[in-house]
Order: C-alpha cells, then sequence, then structure tokens
C-alpha cells in the first residue's frame, strides 16, 4: 500500500473566465521511505501540491489517499488531527513563532495533542539535540541564523513522529552552507526510515533524493528515480549542458527544465524542438503563472 | 471541560503578558465600569441601610403625615416611584388645624408637628444660618425615641415660653461649648435660652428627614407666634397607641384629614414600615438608573475588547496559519482566543472589584455615605466580567479559527 496516492487530483482556482488550473489531472503514488524531490519553474503547481499532500488544501477532483484511507474531502478539523499526527512541515521561510522560545516553537505541535507541559518541553528538548541546535533552546527565532532557524523548523516537523515531512523549498531562503547543513540532516532523517517530500530549484540538491518529479503548467512531466549522491540525469543536464534561460524562452514560458527532458516526441533535440516546445506553451498565456504566485 | 484548559489558559495568559500595554487599555473600559456600577449600587445599599435604620429607631407604631401623595406600595412600579419623586411640592403645607386634628385622632396617643422656621440664629458668637429651626410640640422626643444628653425637652408647661432644645452639631457650633444649657441667643428679635441637648441623632444621607443634628428645636406654639402662622408645617408624627392597629389608625388619620380638608388628599399618611419601602423606592429606582448608566459603560468596553481583538485577530493570521499547519483544530484556535478575551476581561473586572473596595473605603472616611459592597454584587461583576469575555471574544475567535489555513500561512 502506497503511503501517498494521487489519482487524476485537480485544482482549479476562481471561478468562470478567471478560472485558473492549478493541477491538471495528477497521478502520483510514493510508497514509505522514499525521498522524493520535486522540480519544476514557479507558478508549475508544486505548492498546490504540497498544499494538498499535506491536507491544507482539498482537490477539487480526483481522488487522495493517504495510507490507503481517502482524505480528498475531509472536514477541517479532522485534516487538522491528521496534520498534527501524521505530516510534518517545513517551510522556505521558516515559519516560527516569533515570540516564542525556539524550544516552545519545537513543542507547538505536541500542544494540540493535549501533552502536559514538562513532557512536549522534555520531548522538544530531545529533538533540538537531534537537529544540533540544542544550545539554541532558549533564543528567540530573531536571535538565530537562517541554518538554525531551518533545523528548528524541523525539528517541530519531527515532533509528532510523522509518517510524511513535507519540505517546501527548504533551502530557498538559506545560502549554501546553511543549504548543505540542512539537506544533510533531512538525509539523516531519511535514513532513519522517514517519507520526505521536498521541492527544490537547485538541481545539485537532488543528490539527496531517492526520486525526482518534474512539474510544468500542473502536470508531473517527468518523475525519474535517482541514486542517492548522484544529481538525477534531467536535473544534470539543467546544471551542466544547457545554458540559463534565453530571454525568447523566457518569453514564451519554456524553461531550461523543460529542454532537458528526455523527448517523449521523435523529434530530435534542435532548434526545431525548442520552436515546437514554444508553440505547445504559447495558448498558456505568461500572466497565468504570475497569478497563482 | 475542554474548552478551559490549562493549556489554552496558560497560551492566553503568556499572550496578554506579552502585549501588557494593549491588554491594559483593553481591561480600562471594563475596571471603569465594574467599578463605577459596583460603587454606585454600594452607595444606594448603604443609603437605604441607614435610613433603615434611623426609621427602625423612630419605631413601628409612628406615622408621619407628609404635605405629599407618596406611594405607599413596597417594590412598586417604576412610575409610582416617579410620582413620589416629582410630588414634593405639589400641595399646600399641613395647618395647626390639622396638627390638633391628628392629635385627636383615637388611638393617637403622641404627635408632633414639624415646622420649618425661617431666619438666622445668632448667639455669642455671631449669627449662624446652616441649621434649621423646627417648631415642634413636647412629645417629640418619645415620638423619636431619642433621649437628651443634657438637660430636658421642654414639657407641656413651657410651649408658650422661649425655650429651645439643641441637635449636638448646632450646640457646638452656636455656643462653642459641649453643654451650652442655659445660654441664651437671639432669634427673630427674641431671646431663647436653651434647656436642652439631643443625644447624636442617627444621620442618614439622602433621607427624607432633615438632619436633626443641625437642628433647634422651638415650641410650635412659638413658631407660629413669630410668623404669623406662615411658617410651613411640612410633617405631622404620631404615635399609635396599639402597634396592632397601626394601619388603622394611619387611615383613622387620613379620613379625618380628607374631612377637613374637604375630600381633597394632597397629603399622605404612612406607618413606619411604609416610610421604608417608600425610601427604598426612590433608592432603587436612583441606583438602578446611575447603575443602568454605568453598566452601558461596560457595554462600551465589551465592543471595545472586540475591536482591538479583531485587529489583533487581522495581526496575527501569520500565526494562526502556523498553528494550523502543525496541527490546530479550528475550536483550538476558538478557545485561546476567547480565552483572552475571557482572562482580560476577568482580570478587568477584579482590578475594578478591588477599586470599587478601595473607593468604599475613601467614601467611609471623608464621607457621611456608609456604601455597602454585598457579596452579590462581587459575584455578579466577577460573571459579568467572565460573560463579557465570552460575548465579545467570540466573534473575533470565530473569524480567527475559520481563517483558511494556506490564505493565513501566505499572509505576511
Amino acid at each position: 500500500m502506497a503511503l501517498i496516492e494521487l489519482q487524476d487530483v485537480s485544482k482549479l482556482y476562481g471561478f468562470g473566465d478567471a478560472t485558473n488550473l492549478a493541477l491538471d489531472e495528477v497521478n502520483l503514488k510514493i510508497e514509505k521511505g522514499e525521498f522524493v524531490a520535486v522540480m519544476g519553474p514557479s507558478g508549475c503547481g508544486k505548492s498546490t501540491l504540497m498544499n494538498l499532500i499535506g491536507l491544507l488544501d482539498r482537490p477539487s477532483h480526483g481522488q487522495y489517499r493517504l495510507e490507503g484511507k481517502s482524505v480528498s474531502r475531509l472536514r477541517p478539523n479532522h485534516a487538522a488531527k491528521i496534520r498534527r499526527d501524521k505530516l510534518g512541515f517545513i517551510f522556505q521561510f521558516f515559519n516560527l513563532l516569533p515570540k516564542l522560545t525556539a524550544l516552545e516553537n519545537v513543542a507547538l505541535p505536541l500542544t494540540y495533542k493535549g501533552m502536559s507541559a514538562t513532557k512536549r518541553l522534555k520531548i522538544a528538548s530531545e529533538m533540538l539535540d537531534r537537529v544540533g541546535v540544542q544550545s539554541r533552546e532558549y533564543f528567540m527565532p530573531s536571535q538565530l541564523s537562517g541554518g538554525q532557524l531551518q533545523c528548528v523548523a524541523i525539528a517541530r516537523a519531527l515532533v509528532n513522529n510523522p509518517q510524511l515531512i513535507i519540505a517546501d523549498e527548504p533551502t530557498g531562503n538559506l545560502d549554501s552552507g546553511s543549504s548543505r547543513l540542512v539537506m544533510e540532516l533531512l538525509a539523516d532523517i531519511h535514513r532513519m526510515g522517514n517519507t520526505i517530500l521536498f521541492v527544490t530549484h537547485n538541481p545539485e540538491l537532488t543528490r539527496f533524493a531517492t526520486r525526482v518529479v518534474y512539474m510544468h503548467d500542473g502536470s508531473i512531466i517527468h518523475d525519474e528515480s535517482t541514486t542517492i549522491g548522484r544529481v538525477a540525469t534531467t536535473a544534470r543536464k539543467v546544471l551542466y549542458t544547457l545554458p540559463t534561460t534565453k530571454e525568447e524562452d523566457d518569453l514564451a514560458g519554456v524553461s531550461t527544465l523543460m529542454k532537458a527532458l528526455p523527448s517523449r516526441s521523435s523529434v530530435p533535440r534542435t532548434s526545431s524542438l525548442s520552436s515546437k516546445t514554444k508553440a505547445k506553451a504559447k495558448p498558456k498565456p505568461k500572466t497565468k503563472r504570475k497569478s497563482r504566485k | 471541560m475542554n474548552f478551559f484548559r490549562s493549556t489554552y489558559f496558560k497560551a492566553a495568559r503568556d499572550s496578554v503578558r506579552r502585549s501588557k500595554g494593549r491588554s491594559f487599555w483593553m481591561m480600562a473600559g471594563i475596571i471603569i465600569g465594574v467599578t463605577s456600577v459596583i460603587s454606585i449600587v454600594a452607595i444606594g445599599e448603604g443609603i437605604k441601610q441607614q435610613v433603615g435604620v434611623q426609621i427602625h429607631q423612630f419605631g413601628p407604631n409612628l406615622i408621619t403625615v407628609r404635605t405629599a401623595q407618596l406611594s405607599t406600595q413596597s417594590g412598586g412600579s417604576t412610575s409610582s416611584s416617579l410620582e413620589a419623586l416629582s410630588g414634593f411640592s405639589v400641595t399646600s403645607p399641613l395647618t395647626s388645624r390639622d396638627i390638633s386634628t391628628v392629635s385627636n385622632v383615637k388611638g393617637v396617643n403622641a404627635s408632633a408637628p414639624l415646622t420649618l422656621v425661617d431666619g438666622s440664629v445668632t448667639g455669642d458668637y455671631g449669627s449662624y444660618n446652616k441649621g434649621i429651626v423646627i417648631g415642634t410640640s413636647p412629645d417629640l422626643p418619645s415620638l423619636f425615641n431619642q433621649s437628651m444628653e443634657y438637660g430636658a425637652f421642654f414639657n407641656s408647661s413651657q410651649t408658650g415660653s422661649n425655650v429651645a432644645v439643641l441637635g449636638q452639631d448646632v450646640a457646638n457650633k452656636i455656643f462653642n461649648e459641649d453643654v451650652p444649657l442655659g445660654r441664651t441667643f437671639i432669634f427673630h428679635n427674641q431671646q431663647f435660652i436653651v434647656v436642652g441637648i439631643f443625644n447624636q441623632f442617627p444621620s442618614a444621607p439622602l433621607s427624607q428627614q432633615a438632619d436633626f443634628n443641625d437642628a433647634v428645636f422651638i415650641p410650635n406654639q412659638i413658631a407660629e407666634q413669630l410668623t404669623n402662622n406662615t411658617a410651613p408645617t411640612y410633617e405631622i408624627m404620631a404615635r399609635a397607641s396599639n402597634k396592632n392597629e397601626v394601619k388603622d389608625i394611619a387611615k383613622k388619620i387620613k379620613s379625618a384629614l380628607n374631612n377637613t380638608h374637604g375630600g381633597s388628599s394632597g397629603f399622605s399618611v404612612l406607618t413606619g414600615n411604609e416610610n421604608v419601602a417608600v425610601n427604598n423606592n426612590i433608592l432603587d429606582l436612583l441606583t438602578s438608573l446611575i447603575a443602568g448608566v454605568a453598566a452601558i459603560s461596560l457595554l462600551v468596553a465589551g465592543i471595545g475588547i472586540m475591536n482591538v481583538m479583531m485587529v489583533s485577530v487581522s495581526e496575527r493570521v501569520r500565526e494562526i496559519g502556523i498553528k494550523k499547519a502543525v496541527g490546530a483544530t479550528n475550536r483550538q484556535i476558538l478557545s485561546q482566543f476567547v480565552m483572552e478575551a475571557v482572562l482580560i476581561s476577568l482580570i478587568g473586572g477584579l482590578i475594578g472589584i478591588v477599586l470599587s473596595f478601595l473607593i468604599d473605603l475613601l467614601l467611609r472616611l471623608l464621607t457621611s455615605l456608609r456604601p455597602n459592597i454585598t457579596w452579590q454584587i462581587v459575584v455578579i461583576a466577577t460573571l459579568v466580567s467572565i460573560f463579557e469575555g465570552i460575548l465579545f471574544g467570540s466573534l473575533p475567535a470565530i473569524k480567527a479559527a475559520t481563517k483558511d489555513p494556506i490564505d493565513a500561512l501566505r499572509a505576511e
């Protein structure tokens, strides 16, 4: 039984003429123990996918099964309890409560479980120890560096012993040193058996993943398994072989990642492909992506 | 009950503590409202008690005839109390004929008029016009149940002579000595000799009785001579010989007076108990009017809390989003915000209660008022504070609890 199973999941925003298709019949299966990286240009629906999987949002159409149980039509309170017990969130901007100490921030999810104060602070302290920032227990978030903040956030995500950790660009706001620290921490957690789903823009970070999912315009366009320690093949092409986005591509809404994909058509990857993708992308206006951000 | 779990209480307490300034100003309205309501009710209660003591001292046999139609129903409707408030000056004063009518009614074994005489009293130490001069009969001390400190009240053989009996305060003020027996003062160009001094009368602010400690009593006959029968008799006091017939005798007095006045009824005949009832009616009305105005300030304070909480919810959208993301249910968010409002209004209420005890103390020290803070009003104030927190905290709390987690997380 897959941990996560999405079946033809779509998400629409807005009404009538202003309708936006953020997710377009996405099918995705994630097994327990996987470390999945999700890549794609801004506005491709990655965050929407994360929100849906994280039960912060509900799909407009389609089925979502978490541990075999359908959760696509849950009431808000029930969804909150599943978030509390089974899911851990890590955000790009950390999202720690500024008025609580690091320790209290980590203990927050336990509060909603109804655990006593002493017990939850003890568990939180152990968690901070595990992510290596125990010496900062009584610091306020404003007194911590970005990397430390993300470690605290990871400790908070872990404190409930979740089935799945969802990280939306966990390194998006960090320098490369801190990024490395955070990713190694996630890799550690993965080695202990947790399932992790993370969004990234940095192809380098696919080294840590066991599987990479590429998205574009609300659909999953490529899905490959990789070996830990190696940059995913498709992503590597973006990194080393292809030039950075050209202005004309940018105007057409084509990312370098798109060009790097193993072609599903028989057309050789030349300028003709670029024109084909251009044509494919054209009907979807650029403003649509902006409105999603 | 899940709602009042200590976890939420602590979260609310921390939140209140972290924004002390804002919390204090939210409390200020509640503090003022609670303090004023309690103080006003306490003052009303206190006056009621003091008047009760005074009337009680006069005894249940006492019947008073006044120049106004007063409501006699205890717990009477608002309109009758209002009539009582406004009816005092409508009718003409009682006359000397009425005095004899009352004293001749069967079953009345003592009666005394209270006649106000204008003019200032000139003693050895200059003139004194703050007190009142009352013409009355020798029966007065027995009607009041009031004993003499020095000397004796004038007896029936002295009613034609210029004698006077003083209240304690006026004795000190005119003669600057404690026992001015035998001293004289000038009133309406006539010399009066002091024959007695009363013990202290129990004082009662806002009571319908004048403060007799400041009064000079002279025989009614002399008072009428001095003023050519123009001095107004505002009250006739009478005592029934039998305790059980007080009501009947009061009725008899009333009909006798009606006869002499040709059927008009521009005066009231009240027994001791009815007097208490009238007093309480008026006081209750006044107290509830003022307390009602003060209660409106409580309402305004509640709306103030609601406004600040609304703004606070908008400011804390991100906090709400984060809490929801890590698993807080709508109800848990709701509880937190309601708890915060309850805590603020409850603390405000408690501060208000403490303040009103301080005001009570100050009033007792500085004035003759004896405010009486009952435990009921304290309990009510506490409950109202809690209720107000729940009532006005709910709307902001619902707003907070129903925020969409994604929107809340995205908010800046």
